[in-house]
């Protein structure tokens, strides 16, 4: 029920995905396999859903070195021989008898390509640049910030500040900030310069300063953002279970 | 005295009858912390010359009296605001005596009060027909310290934005804190509530909610509450605040409200109310007395739990999502706890203080049967040993707690507990920890009672109570009925006898008019020629808190035939019992052993005794004393008894026992134990510690790997991998407990060198390593609490403690591990917060531990940072807990001072009750100890704590009292300088006494004779005020004419009418009577210029006059006492006695 709910881009991704499976489980009951591991079927639909994405990333990138935008077969079969495949072999195994038709994916609407986060003010043209010219990009891509404990240190109270507000910046930057954060502070580096950041006592290991808060209440009792986003894994988990018990052998089979 | 009172019935205090009560709050400003409102009661005078009416009030400014439309005079006179006013004095016996009498003197239960009121002239007439009468009375509060409590979050937005709210608090009859009322548990009356508040808020109050009207602007509403059941003030309480509001989807009478943002965790943490209403509403079979039910949870909360009539104050706290296991069994106990409440404590109230504890014991008694029901006979049985044995701890430490105390009008020489600190004739005055034993004891009694007549005749009596009560509740218009909403002792037992047939005389006397407990010690020897066992049973009954038992005594004796009951008549001077025994000896190996609930077992018998068919004793197995009980048998029987012995108790004693014997047997019985899934998770969780011990004590010996380690390895880590714990799967919960208490209980291994293996503590770091709760439907954090509790079990003392600088270099490398760990976590924490903050909890109190074993520096910096305000409460008391251990351990004298600042300054109850309690646990010192930290200042300081500091809050100013206690005892503390006078000139007898200020301990202890023998001129001044009716009387009839300066004086007062009741000014009419005249015998400057000398003159004539009748008293026979304690009865049934000295000029 949740699925339907996700956003076109999810679905779309969704139904790719689901396609890939379908596929990667087929090639193992080609192989002979009898049964496999949600977890195994899962690795190797990562691996063939890798390869290709770069055939198609090199593929374009060929074809953009000469000046294209439209890739082409022979764009393809370099891509291929760069990467060590024997394209002779193809055609054979493309006939083989034992091959199994698989449905295509259903049609499901390309998702719209998000507008990138815009950060920042864009620069205004200069008077000289006529205004049909594309505008300037956001300013993080060309600003230069040089890695110092003090961004750490900033991003860190940014982190925060967003938590504070209830704001709910983008989980992958999250994750990256405390990935970041955290050896840092473990390393055991000097912190204690920074107003934010208590040393211990013993001034051996740095600790975030306790800070007290408005409403105590509300971030010991209401579960975390994680531990929501937790609960709806284990749920959805329980549901991918069935449901890929309920696919697995079916595809399997045929 | 009480129980013939009781057979005829209840007898007011008061000169008139309470018929019914309006509030009406008309503002209440978040921002100033105000409230402005005013009361209406509708009187009945019972005596025809009533011409003042006492009222309790306490903190609330009066603007205006009327009755009956007429501007009437008052008087607003609160001596709790300062207890003693003599400030040399700073012995604790003295404290005890004067808050005493100050408590009483305010006493709605003797007819006192705080405000007095005087009818005005033009009323007599009315009165004497015996009309009825409306006080009208305007007040204010201002920024309350007690009673009310306002929280209000510092931040951005409006009031309902921010979260503010304000709900009334305290701990017993404390509801004159806001609004005037006879406080008292015993005057029942309807009510009529009104509040008006900003149109986002919501206020929740007891009884229906009738309307809600806007007012014209739009910006506020009224909520009227109509209460038709009759209802004592102490029970009326208030909660205002921007709740979300939740109607129980099972019962459309109960609504739940909580704080905004919290309505999913209210939803899931309420799912199961209606099941505890089922529950009672059958085993009572008796409706919910009320026509609604409110419960409303809040933050900073005064107690967790608080009942009132129709409505229940919980902390916020208590809130939980689905995903927590360990707070929803505690949550659900509190709303089972508030629920029992309403039965018996709200809806039936109680006579007088001396029957506090049929409610308490009733309603923690039907708790009880909830708890078996819900959690199983198991639980139940474990948590009546729990309380047992606290009760009993407590009652030999501090000897002893009364449940049905008995006074002879209030002659202190009678005093049933004289070995306390404290003075158990108010509950205002009772330390915390006596009440909450207090409470303890009286459902264990009522469990007793069960046990004596029947659950079935027990669940009778509690009925007919209740159906007694509900009809005298729908009595509307005969008020006299409502007494029989009351609950006495005296009613109780005769309910008891008239419904059982039962005479439980003896029991009552014994556990109930008398404390103390029971200590049996038990031995015995088998006598094999008779084939019988020799028991012997000795108690003791000298040392303090325990008292003689005489009576049946249940032993159980497991033989190899079969378990079989004795029961044995404890009586005076026999101390053996031969008990036959049924089975021979040694015999047929094939045959299975029945136990004592019919199952039969194989059992491998190579351990016992071949002589003996003996395999283990039980005694008093049912818990049928309140007994501690040591009994002497050997190893092998107690491991019997613990493998195959059905009952919890006696598997929990068998463990306890089994530490004393570290042998092989020992370990496999409690590893067996350990893995029997069967078997009680407690049990398995106390067998672990058990196994710790043992396998500390067996050191040398020991083979194989730690203990507990492979058995962890085998139910919890992976089959091919032992080091990597399995994802975690809480879904069993009794495997969680147990998954969660191992590596606590391994890491108090230690090997020969006595330090934590090295195995263990890299085994429980790899937990933390691998622990992965992704697929796991519960939260892990009490799980990952543990786990640093385990590391912070593992840490010894540092090897070499100088004051070299600790750098991350030259630290431990195990500590670096520990160290390190608990940093990542409390710095997880700040991200990710766990729920309740469990983890930095744990952290701080390894860090702690890390600090007193010296492998880092000692220093309170960090936990200062997290006892602040704004921090979650349970953070706080744990980084609280560390500061006064700190400021015990470095006699830190900043330290001490932090705290007691936090004590009074600290915008929680809660935790300012917390700190003192903690303090009085652990203190810096104690009274025969030097310490640097002793000093006058601390004195001074302390004393004005306790005197008037805290006079907002019973609880806290109890708490001092015990803080004060535990430091410096009951005389004058040894670190004062001897007052300049070491010799008090005794004026009436002409002879000089040594200054009973500076009499030793030792003489001191024999308490009150020493200050009412010496005639000090303070007490015996303050007694005459306060407690002692009688002489007051006497005194107004022999010097009438002295006392008309000072009643002139006090009615020029009552002649403005509007009198601001302010404290301070309340506080500057409270020193005329008071404290002036006392004052002035012996300090050395007369500072009390401000009155007449005539006024003065006449209060000296007093003292003298007392001190004569007090030297009197006290060299008469008890004989003669006795009549004296029948007098001030007699006097306070008359109406003439509601008057104290000033009376009869009122009248003039």
């Amino acid at each position: 029920g949740s699925k339907q709910a996700g956003t076109p881009a999810d679905n779309y991704q969704l139904a790719r995905r689901r396609t890939l499976q379908v596929v990667v489980s087929s090639l193992l009951t080609e192989a002979g396999f009898e049964s496999a591991e949600k977890a195994a079927v899962e690795t190797l639909t990562e691996m063939i859903q890798s390869y290709i994405s770069e055939i198609g990333r090199s593929a374009k990138s060929y074809c953009e070195h000469t000046a294209r935008t439209q890739p082409t077969l022979s764009d393809i079969v370099v891509t291929l021989v760069e990467m060590g495949f024997n394209v002779e072999t193809l055609p054979a195994y493309a006939k083989r008898s034992q091959r199994m038709v698989i449905t295509a994916p259903p049609v499901t609407n390309q998702p719209v390509t998000p507008k990138a986060l815009t950060a920042g003010q864009n620069k205004p043209h200069p008077p000289h640049i006529p205004g049909h010219f594309p505008e300037f990009p956001d300013p993080h891509t060309y600003i230069k910030t040089p890695v110092s404990e003090n961004n750490i240190f900033i991003s860190f109270l940014i982190l925060r500040k967003c938590k504070e507000k209830e704001m709910h910046p983008n989980p992958e930057p999250a994750k990256c900030l405390i990935s970041v954060t955290l050896p840092l502070i473990s390393e055991g580096r000097n912190f204690s310069q920074l107003p934010d950041l208590l040393c211990l006592p013993f001034s051996l290991l740095p600790v975030i300063a306790a800070r007290p808060f408005t409403v105590p209440y509300l971030t010991a009792l209401l579960p975390s953002e994680l531990e929501m986003q937790q609960m709806e894994e284990t749920d959805s988990s329980e549901q991918d279970e069935q449901t890929d018990t309920e696919n697995l052998p079916l595809h399997m089979s045929t | 005295m009480n129980r013939k009172k009781g057979d005829k019935g209840f007898e007011s205090p008061r000169p008139y009858k309470l018929t019914h009560q309006v509030v009406c709050i008309n503002n209440i400003n978040f921002q100033r912390k105000s409230v402005v409102g005013y009361v209406e009661l509708t009187i009945f005078p019972t005596v025809a010359n009533l011409n003042r009416i006492k009222l309790n009030s306490k903190q609330c400014r009066i603007y205006r009296v009327r009755v009956n439309d007429l501007e009437a005079a008052f008087i607003y006179n609160d001596p709790t605001l300062e207890v003693c006013h003599h400030e040399s004095k700073q012995n604790l016996n003295y404290f005890s005596n004067a808050y005493a009498a100050a408590v009483s003197a305010v006493d709605p239960d003797a007819g006192n009060g705080e405000l007095c009121i005087k009818v005005p002239s033009e009323l007599w007439k009315h009165v004497d027909e015996l009309k009825v009468l409306k006080v009208h009375i305007n007040f204010s509060l201002d920024q309350p310290k007690g009673g009310l409590h306002f929280v209000v979050p510092d931040m951005e937005g409006n009031m309902a934005e921010r979260g503010a709210h304000v709900f009334s608090c305290g701990y017993q009859n404390s509801t004159r804190f806001w609004f005037p009322c006879v406080d008292s548990y015993s005057e029942l009356c309807t009510w009529k509530l009104e509040y008006t508040v900003d149109a986002a808020m919501v206020a929740v109050s007891n009884g229906d909610l009738v309307e809600t009207v806007y007012t014209h602007d739009m910006r506020k509403k009224t909520f009227h509450y109509m209460l038709t059941i009759p209802t004592a003030a102490s029970n009326i309480s208030l909660a205002i605040g921007p709740f979300e509001i939740l109607v129980d989807p099972y019962m459309h009478e109960v609504t739940h409200f909580c704080l905004p943002q919290l309505l999913p965790l209210l939803k899931h943490t309420t799912s199961y109310l209606h099941e505890v209403f089922e529950f009672y509403e059958e085993i009572l079979t008796c409706r919910y007395p009320y026509s609604c039910f409110k419960t409303v949870f809040i933050d900073e909360a005064y107690v967790e739990v608080a009942a009132y009539a129709s409505m229940s104050i919980f902390s916020t706290n208590l809130l939980h999502s689905a995903m927590i296991i360990d707070e929803t069994p505690l949550t659900r106990r509190c709303l089972a706890q508030a629920l029992a409440q309403q039965f018996f404590g709200c809806f039936i109230s109680r006579m007088s203080w001396s029957d506090e504890w049929v409610l308490k014991g009733i309603s923690g008694y039907i708790y009880g049967l909830w708890m078996k029901k819900t959690f199983g006979v198991n639980e139940y049985r474990h948590w009546i040993k729990q309380e047992l044995d606290q009760i009993v701890a407590y009652e030999l430490k501090t000897g002893g707690v009364l449940l049905h105390p008995i006074f002879g009008g209030g002659k202190e020489k009678d005093n049933p507990a004289s070995h306390l600190h404290f003075s158990i004739k108010h509950p205002h005055t009772l330390s915390w920890e006596y009440y909450t034993m207090f409470q303890c004891k009286a459902h264990l009694v009522m469990r007793l009672i069960e046990n004596r007549i029947s659950m079935e005749f027990m669940l009778q009596v509690f009925n007919k109570l209740l159906s007694l009560a509900s009809t005298a509740s729908s009595q509307k218009f005969q008020s006299h009925m409502w007494s029989q909403m009351l609950v006495s002792t005296s009613g109780f037992l005769k309910s008891i006898s008239n419904v059982s047939g039962k005479d439980i005389q003896p029991l009552i006397k014994q556990w109930v008019d008398q404390s103390g407990v029971v200590k049996f010690y038990g031995s015995f020897a088998f006598n094999r020629k008779r084939n019988v066992l020799e028991l012997e049973i000795k108690q003791d009954y000298t040392s303090p808190g325990t008292q003689k038992y005489v009576g049946p005594l249940k032993v159980t004796v497991q033989e190899l035939d079969g378990s079989f009951n004795h029961t044995l008549q404890i009586e005076e001077n026999s101390l053996k019992h031969d008990i036959p025994c049924h089975s021979k000896s040694r015999r047929n190996k094939k045959k299975k052993i029945p136990l004592m609930n019919g199952e039969e077992v194989d059992m491998d018998l190579s351990a016992m005794d071949a002589d003996s068919p003996l395999l283990w004793i039980r005694i008093d197995p049912d818990m049928s004393v309140l007994r501690k009980v040591e009994f002497e048998q050997s190893d092998f029987m107690w491991q019997y008894q613990l493998r195959y012995e059905r009952d919890v108790v006696a598997q929990e004693e068998a463990i306890l026992a089994l530490e004393k014997f570290p042998t092989p047997a020992s370990r496999l019985a409690l590893t067996d134990i350990l893995e029997q899934e069967q078997c009680f998770y407690r049990v398995r969780m106390l067998a672990c510690f058990c196994l710790a011990k043992i396998a500390n004590s067996m050191v040398s010996t020991w083979t194989g790997p730690p203990a507990m380690k492979s058995l962890f390895t085998r139910m919890f880590c992976c089959k091919t991998c032992p080091n990597i714990v399995k994802t975690n799967n809480f879904m069993n919960f009794q495997s969680y407990f147990l998954q969660k208490t191992m590596p606590v209980a391994m890491a108090l291994l230690r090997d020969v060198h006595n330090l934590c293996p090295k195995e263990v503590l890299m085994f429980i770091l790899d937990l933390i390593k691998y622990n992965d709760n992704r697929k796991n439907k519960f939260s892990d954090n009490y799980y990952r609490a543990e786990l640093i509790d385990a590391l912070a079990n593992s840490v010894t003392p540092a090897v070499s403690v100088n004051n070299e600088v600790r750098t991350l270099d030259n630290l431990n490398p195990d500590v670096r591990l520990i160290l390190e760990e608990i940093t990542r976590f409390l710095n997880m924490e700040k991200l990710l917060p766990s729920y309740r903050h469990t983890i930095t909890v744990s952290c701080l109190k390894a860090i702690r531990v890390l600090q007193k074993n010296g492998h880092v520096p000692s220093d309170p910096a960090l936990f200062k940072s997290y006892a602040e305000y704004g921090h979650f409460v349970d953070v706080r008391i744990a980084a609280l807990e560390a500061v006064v251990d700190y400021t015990k351990v470095d006699r830190s004298y900043e330290e001490l001072q932090w705290l007691l600042s936090m004590v009074q300054n600290d915008p929680v109850p809660y935790i300012r009750h917390k700190i003192l309690d903690m303090l009085t646990k652990n203190p810096p010192f104690t009274k025969n100890m030097d310490s640097p930290l002793c000093n006058e200042a601390l004195v001074d300081q302390l004393w004005k704590l306790m005197n008037s500091g805290t006079s907002h809050d019973w609880r806290l100013r109890c708490g001092a009292v015990d803080l004060y206690f535990t430091l410096f005892g009951l005389s004058r503390p040894s670190c004062l300088p001897l007052p300049e006078l070491g010799l008090v000139l005794n004026l009436k007898e002409k002879k000089a006494v040594l200054n009973p200020t500076i009499i030793p301990e030792s003489v001191a202890n024999n308490q009150e004779p020493v200050i009412s023998s010496n005639n000090h001129g303070q007490s015996v001044g303050f007694q005459n005020t306060f407690s002692n009716s009688q002489e007051e009387e006497e005194i107004d009839m022999d010097t009438v004419h002295d006392s008309q300066a000072f009643i002139y004086h006090h009615l020029n007062m009552l002649e403005r009418p509007s009198t601001p009741g302010k404290e301070q000014s309340a506080g500057e009419i409270n020193m005329h009577p008071v404290s002036a005249a006392p004052l002035s015998v012996f300090s050395k400057e007369s500072n009390s210029s401000k009155h007449s000398d005539h006024h003065h003159h006449h209060h000296h004539e007093h003292k003298k006059k007392k001190k004569k009748h007090k030297h009197k008293h006290k060299h008469k026979h008890k004989h003669d006492t006795k009549e004296k304690e029948k007098d001030p009865f007699v006097f306070s049934n008359s109406p003439a006695s509601a008057r104290s000295i000033r009376s009869p000029s009122l009248s003039d």
